[in-house]
């Protein structure tokens, strides 16, 4: 069954005097099965933040609809929006955005305490997220007291806590050393295989290689898909590669 | 680099900042407004030169130095605020390769810009509102006015060299600060968290006993004239120990709600929670200078006014009758019929002239004398009492007077054994049964007295005033009347009180007392025996009083405008302040699913969580300084204790109104400030 439907997606945005018009996504369909990790790939100004924006309801889409779950985004009124969002989607950034003010305790609880989760229960529910994320014992801890793999850990943790639908995660592994990236990556793998579904946009070709599926997105479109089918790692890295290295010479012949 | 770079730098730099720097250097502007009005009127007052223009021409002096000197703390205060914002900035400046060197010009420029706006602006400003505030000040002492318009080059001088160097003290203090921070700990300097100091309990406790120790002197002192010098220390107590109290109070509170899980886990605590234990320190601070200031301004108008309104009381307080004469006499044995007559004939005299009946007038012979009380003992040699001393019972003025003259005045029948006394305490307790003096007698006081018409000089007294009435003056006073102090003068005073109404046109008064003092002058010298003689008359004196409580009052109002200013700024600046720090991580709380709504009511809890505090503290305060400083009016004749009351609470109710729509008003620059983020994105 799919949890997410893309179809027909366009965003324009227009100039302040209405002057210049900038497409950024032509026209992008695709659909997400329960329980699939995604990564979408793309050259920068190729629309895959856009994308993300519009499917974390932070901006709306000129034409097309995106339904989640059976929900359609853009029928969701402007108020209950945050609260959707909250509910149903779970997101990591590049730049972790984790609070000074919060403990990493509290910068995972944070969306919880906004839906007025009671105390106990989030303790319960954090138990064996941090556990399984190997960050227990640094749950006292303030941001800057920790390096960014631990700050990125605590961030999927806040985006798990919820139990989301789905996963919203924005070049998680950008700003990390790659000791880090790949023990991100092993834990989105892991995560994914007990059940939560992931969609990843990275430029990162080895954070790619962890998916089951890689759309490449060019020029707003979304120009190619590669499924892993039994794959491993280093044999879909390779095939990830070929594909980019085709797209940007099939690009340069243009 | 060119010439013109490092000005158009610094122009940009408050271009871009000037949601912090428009206020900023609009205090500037108001500050060197206020200093040269205030020096002006110094000026303008000494050229008028009215009756009472003495006792007021050190009022804006005094005005001038407390402003001058608050300018100079308070604009540091909100500069550190400026510096912390630009640190990022500077630290960019700097990864891009300007020096510590190009930073201190560009920093230079700035300063030299501020200085020159607020100098430029503030002093044409000020001239033009000093005609007003002189017109103010007139009526308020209700002098005549003229409307010649003059600039005093003065002040002018006096104002720019003040502030020349206040703004030279800043930039030393912002070069101090980049020069010895590194270019990261300058990117980073918002980022870090305060963390509880390890000791922060010992500052509680020490500010505590600071407060203790304050409000105890302040409540336990029972004399006024050992007030004033207590007052200033209680004062520096209060100041430090609500500094210490709100700082490590601030940080208990904060990591007690932070413990307490059920109230802390709730949507709309949650961020505010965080966020104040997150800057806890410098809330406390903050809180603590608004506390601060706050106490000024309500101790300073409500003392002020209802000295200005009591005034009439005062005057009458002072002046039971519309004339005062006090003639004084060698010595006590000279206080008899015989010596009395020439002195009542000459004020006869004028008064046939003037076509004055003396009414509701009362005489009487007292010999005076200042002792100090301890226990039931009097000690009247000064160089043996420290004055300091809070524990003694006191100073007082006593007023030695004959059962004969107390009996004839008050027209009773008293009798008294030798070694009995009757006592009367208008302004001060005294509780022990026996008074013993040193080196005099020492008496049973048999009765305390209801009343007696104490005189002019008895109240002007700055120590409170003991009537004791003996069988004989003599007798009582021993060995004393034989004592001289080091002027040559004797230490106990022996004179002749005659107060009376006129019964004349009060302008043709002050001639008439005047003509009554050059009268005896006369008697003065060793054929009568009169040492000096006193003659001062209600409206004589009335246009001292002006000079003095309108003098006072009008500063008050002043001093009030300035820190209640200097209050605002500061809660705007906290306000402000925390708005660019939170915007980003209000940013951060929308992405993971914070409505606006959600937002807006964690601002407001942590409005209600905080509000209240300075206001609170303030009270207590108040609360507690209020019988050091009933006290001290007394001191300055303030005989209306009710009206100090009174104008006390109307003056808190006020400032409570006013202060919670500056909060209303600030909260709302914090929140367009926090929503800006939602904008920048987009």
């Amino acid at each position: 069954m799919s949890i997410l439907e893309v179809s027909g997606i366009k965003k324009v945005y227009t100039g302040r005097f209405g002057g210049t018009r900038v497409e950024a996504l032509k026209n992008v369909s695709f659909s997400v099965e329960q329980g699939e990790f995604i990564a979408i790939m793309g050259e920068s100004g190729s629309g895959k933040t856009t994308l993300l924006n519009i499917l974390a309801a932070l901006d709306r889409p000129t034409s097309g609809s995106v339904i989640l779950d059976g929900m359609d985004l853009s029928r969701i009124k402007e108020s209950a929006i945050a609260q959707f969002r909250r509910d149903n989607l779970g997101f990591v950034f590049q730049e972790f955005n984790l609070l000074d003010t919060f403990t990493l305790e509290d910068n995972i609880f944070l969306p919880l305490v906004l839906s007025g989760t009671p105390y106990h229960e989030m303790q319960e529910r954090l138990r064996p997220i941090a556990a399984k994320l190997g960050i227990p014992g640094l749950m006292k801890k303030y941001p800057y007291e920790v390096s960014g793999g631990q700050k990125q850990r605590a961030a999927v943790a806040r985006a798990m806590i919820t139990n989301p639908k789905l996963i919203l995660a924005d070049e998680p592994t950008g700003a990390l050393d790659s000791r880090s990236s790949d023990e991100l990556l092993r834990l989105f793998a892991e995560v994914n295989i007990l059940g939560q579904t992931i969609l990843m946009v990275t430029h990162s070709v080895k954070a790619a290689s962890v998916a089951g599926r890689v759309l490449f997105i060019k020029d707003g479109e979304v120009f190619h898909q590669l499924y892993r089918g039994d794959a491993s790692d280093s044999e879909f890295y390779q095939r990830i590669a070929d594909t980019l290295t085709t797209l940007s010479t099939r690009g340069a012949e243009e | 680099m060119r010439a013109g770079y490092y000005p158009r730098l610094a122009f940009e730099g408050i271009r871009k900042n000037r949601r912090l720097y428009v206020p900023y250097i609009l205090t500037c502007v108001g500050m060197v407004m206020m200093l040269y009005i205030i020096s002006f009127l110094a000026e303008d007052v000494e050229k008028i030169g009215f009756r009472g223009s003495e006792t007021l021409s050190i009022v804006p002096s005094l005005g001038t130095v407390v402003i001058a000197v608050f300018s100079c703390i308070f604009l540091f205060y909100t500069n550190s605020f400026l510096v912390r914002r630009r640190k990022k900035e500077f630290g960019l400046y700097n990864i891009l390769g300007m020096g510590k060197r190009n930073l201190s010009i560009i920093i230079f420029y700035e300063t030299l810009m501020i200085a020159a706006i607020s100098l430029l602006a503030g002093l044409p400003l000020g001239i033009l509102f000093s005609k007003l505030a002189e017109l103010l000040l007139l009526n308020i002492l209700r002098v005549e006015v003229n409307y010649e318009f003059f600039v005093s080059f003065r002040a002018i001088l006096l104002t720019s060299e003040a502030f020349g160097a206040i703004f030279l003290l800043q930039l030393l203090n912002s070069v101090r600060q980049v020069r010895f921070s590194t270019a990261i700990n300058l990117l980073h300097s918002e980022n870090y968290g305060e963390k509880p100091s390890k000791l922060n309990w010992l500052f509680g406790a020490f500010g505590a006993i600071l407060l203790g120790g304050a409000y105890y002197i302040a409540v336990s002192i029972k004399n006024p004239v050992s007030a004033l010098a207590a007052f200033t220390v209680a004062v520096i107590m209060v100041i430090i120990g609500t500094y210490l109290v709100m700082i490590s109070g601030s940080v208990m509170f904060c990591q007690l709600l932070k413990k307490w899980k059920s109230y802390y886990y709730r949507p709309n605590r949650f961020v505010s929670v965080s966020s104040m234990v997150y800057r806890m320190k410098r809330n406390g601070a903050g809180l603590a200078s608004i506390c601060i200031l706050a106490t000024m301004v309500l101790v300073t108008v409500s003392s002020t006014t209802s000295l200005y309104f009591g005034m009439e009381d005062s005057l009458y307080e002072r002046y039971p009758r519309e004339m005062d004469v006090d003639v004084s006499v060698y010595s006590v044995s000279d206080l008899n019929a015989e010596r009395i007559e020439p002195i009542m004939e000459a004020i006869d005299g004028v008064n046939e002239k003037y076509g004055v009946v003396p009414e509701n007038g009362f005489s009487y012979m007292t010999a005076t004398v200042a002792g100090m009380v301890a226990g039931d003992e009097v000690e009247t040699d000064s160089t043996q009492v420290n004055e300091l001393d809070l524990s003694a019972g006191g100073l007082f003025q006593f007023y030695f007077v004959p059962l004969s003259e107390y009996n004839r005045v008050c027209g009773k029948s008293e009798t008294l054994n030798p070694g009995e006394a009757m006592i009367y305490t208008p302004r001060a307790e005294y509780s022990p049964d026996r008074i013993s003096f040193h080196g005099a007698g020492s008496f049973d006081i048999v009765k305390r007295l209801e009343s007696f018409p104490t005189d002019g000089d008895a109240a002007a007294s700055m120590a409170p005033p003991m009537v004791v009435v003996v069988p004989n003056l003599e007798d009582a006073l021993g060995s004393l009347t034989q004592v001289a102090l080091y002027t040559g003068d004797p230490l106990v005073t022996a004179k002749l009180v005659y107060d009376y109404d006129t019964g004349i046109d009060a302008e043709i008064q002050p001639e008439y007392s005047k003509a009554v003092g050059e009268a005896l002058l006369g008697l003065e010298g060793d054929e009568y025996r009169v040492r000096y003689r006193t003659v001062s008359s209600r409206e004589d004196d009335r246009q001292d009083f002006l000079g003095l409580y309108g003098g006072l009052f009008y500063l008050g109002i002043m001093l009030s405008a300035v820190f209640g200013f200097a209050a605002v700024l500061i809660i705007y600046y906290k306000q402000i302040s925390e708005g660019y720090e939170d915007r980003s991580r209000f940013g951060i709380m929308r992405k993971v699913g914070m409505t606006d709504r959600d937002i807006r009511k964690s601002i407001n809890s942590q409005l209600l969580t905080v509000f209240y505090l300075p206001l609170i503290f303030a009270g207590i305060h108040l609360l507690f300084a209020y019988p050091l400083i009933e006290k001290i009016l007394t001191m300055l004749q303030l005989s209306n204790v009710g009206l100090f009351a009174a104008v006390t609470l109307i003056c808190f109710a006020v400032f409570a109104v006013l202060y919670m729509l500056v909060y209303k008003i600030t909260s709302n620059a914090y929140y367009n400030i926090v929503r800006g983020a939602k904008e920048e994105r987009e």
